[in-house]
């Protein structure tokens, strides 16, 4: 039984640079549209299983690749082609923090994002007092956002992505969250929920997480599944790949 | 019920300027009843009495520029929080109508001032108000939908929405009547789907306003396109929508 299934998946994703070169003949172009949004293959063909309890790592060079595939998986992306299946939900930790509006408070925030996560009122309602105790902004809850602390947000999305019953999180690049001590509570908290048997697909750029928290490490390259061992050999891979000239 | 909440998002904004949404269109109609009216007032422009006459059509006007100049806001940036949320992003654009509205809801009282200033209440079609809110509701959707997903793919278009939108100001009957215009060329402003809307809204008072029914039926059917159109353009670009999210 796996809980999400990769198969034959291809993408690709508009580049994020909108502008190329100023020249008149770029702008010329542009308005063309010619070369204004040209696609990037991202993905080709890409195939994997993700079993209960998993703790997966995707090497890549290429952020966007990471970026994809997690939002791939979590179902917030859909491939240009193949399929995705998923089995339970999966809770996406991928940009949370950046759609919380400065101007709410914190509550407010708390409200809107879990909502948009899939919470309940009631749940969220129920939920909100130990997410913020998590969060340990107790003393923000009822104030702006943009007079919190700076790492309020991060800190509220991590806590309201903890709250949530599932089992299976994609989690990209906010591994490293505020200071040393939030940190740490996070990091405890994943390693709980692995024990428990929790599902993990981790994005990050620092092959140090990885070793920390996966035991199974996809190597990309070209867009292609490349390997699909241990994270220290992925990372091996990667390494190897960077000191060779041409490779990403 | 997740629509409830975005509106909760509004109303945090509402509380700091709840009295604008009744200003702003009060003044506007003062303005351009000061102008059109006392100033110029030789020339038959409306009917009367103009105050009321030209509130009753301001008040939807200002909600349709709201709500489609906010449409194409609505998926710039990280907004919508599409990376994350498996939840349909439609929503977002019914949020956006909703609560613009709510907000020309809000507004009615300019109108009910009108009438108590000028003192003349309407006929039995003013029935016909609520139909026009609806229409105009559905009609939005269909624009939010079409605006807010073709602006991702072109950024210039919030622009050029602009500029659309200070035209049709002056090509639907707000200022003037649709009496106003020669008979033939009636039929050819009915293209305007507002056209048969703000009909609609001021039957009630003035039941001459809406004397042709071809130019309705073709006013409504315009609006009808738009909302499939909205609709269709928007599963469409679906796919695209989600992979320009940041």
């Amino acid at each position: 039984m796996s809980i999400v299934e990769v198969s034959n998946v291809s993408l690709s994703m508009p580049r994020t640079k909108r502008r190329q070169g100023s020249g008149r003949k770029h702008r010329l172009l542009r308005i063309a549209g010619e070369t204004s949004r040209s696609m990037i293959p991202i993905l080709d063909n890409v195939s994997f299983t993700i079993s209960p309890g998993d703790s997966v790592a995707i090497v890549s060079g290429k952020p966007l690749l990471r970026t994809s595939l997690t939002r791939l998986v979590a179902g917030t992306l859909n491939p240009d082609s193949g399929s995705v299946v998923r089995s339970e939900r999966v809770v996406a930790m991928i940009g949370i923090a950046r759609a919380m509006g400065a101007s709410f408070t914190l509550r407010q925030n708390a409200y809107l994002v879990g909502g948009l996560m899939g919470m309940t009122q009631e749940e969220l309602t129920e939920k909100i007092p130990g997410i913020i105790k998590f969060a340990d902004l107790g003393n923000y809850l009822d104030r702006y956002l943009r007079v919190a602390p700076s790492n309020a947000r991060q800190r509220l999305a991590w806590s309201l992505a903890m709250a949530i019953d599932a089992r299976v999180y994609a989690i990209d690049g906010t591994l490293v969250v505020g200071e040393l001590e939030f940190r740490k509570k996070c990091w405890t908290a994943i390693d709980a929920l692995r024990e428990e048997g929790a599902t993990f697909l981790i994005s990050s750029h620092g092959g140090k997480h990885y070793r920390r928290f996966c035991d199974r490490g996809l190597y990309f390259d070209q867009g292609a599944l490349i390997a699909d061992t241990t994270v220290s050999k992925a990372l091996a891979l990667a390494r190897k790949s960077r000191q060779e000239p041409g490779g990403e | 019920m997740l629509v409830l909440r975005d509106l909760q998002k509004k109303y945090t904004k509402f509380r700091l300027g709840y009295f604008w949404s009744l200003l702003e269109p009060l003044g506007m109609s003062l303005v351009l009843w000061l102008v059109f009216s006392v100033l110029l007032g030789e020339r038959a422009l409306g009917l009367s009495p103009y105050l009321l006459f030209l509130s009753v059509a301001i008040l939807p006007w200002w909600w349709f520029t709201k709500c489609v100049n906010a449409s194409t806001k609505i998926f710039r940036g990280s907004r919508g929080g599409l990376t994350f949320s498996t939840l349909p992003p439609q929503i977002w654009v019914m949020k956006t109508v909703i609560s613009s509205a709510i907000e020309f809801l809000f507004s009615l009282p300019v109108i009910v001032l009108a009438i108590a200033l000028t003192r003349d209440l309407p006929g039995i079609y003013i029935l016909l108000f609520p139909v026009a809110f609806i229409l105009q509701f559905l009609l939005l959707y269909g624009i939010g939908l079409l605006v807010s997903s073709l602006s991702v793919m072109i950024p210039d278009l919030a622009r050029v929405v602009k500029i659309v939108l200070r035209a049709m100001f002056y090509l639907s009957p707000i200022l003037y009547s649709i009496s106003n215009i020669p008979e033939q060329m009636q039929t050819v402003a009915a293209i305007n789907p507002l056209v048969g809307i703000l009909g609609l809204y001021r039957i009630g008072w003035w039941p001459q306003e809406q004397t042709s029914t071809t130019a309705l039926v073709i006013s409504l059917s315009v609006a009808a396109t738009l909302f499939i159109a909205g609709i269709l353009t928007f599963r469409g670009l679906k796919t695209r929508l989600f992979k320009e999210a940041k």
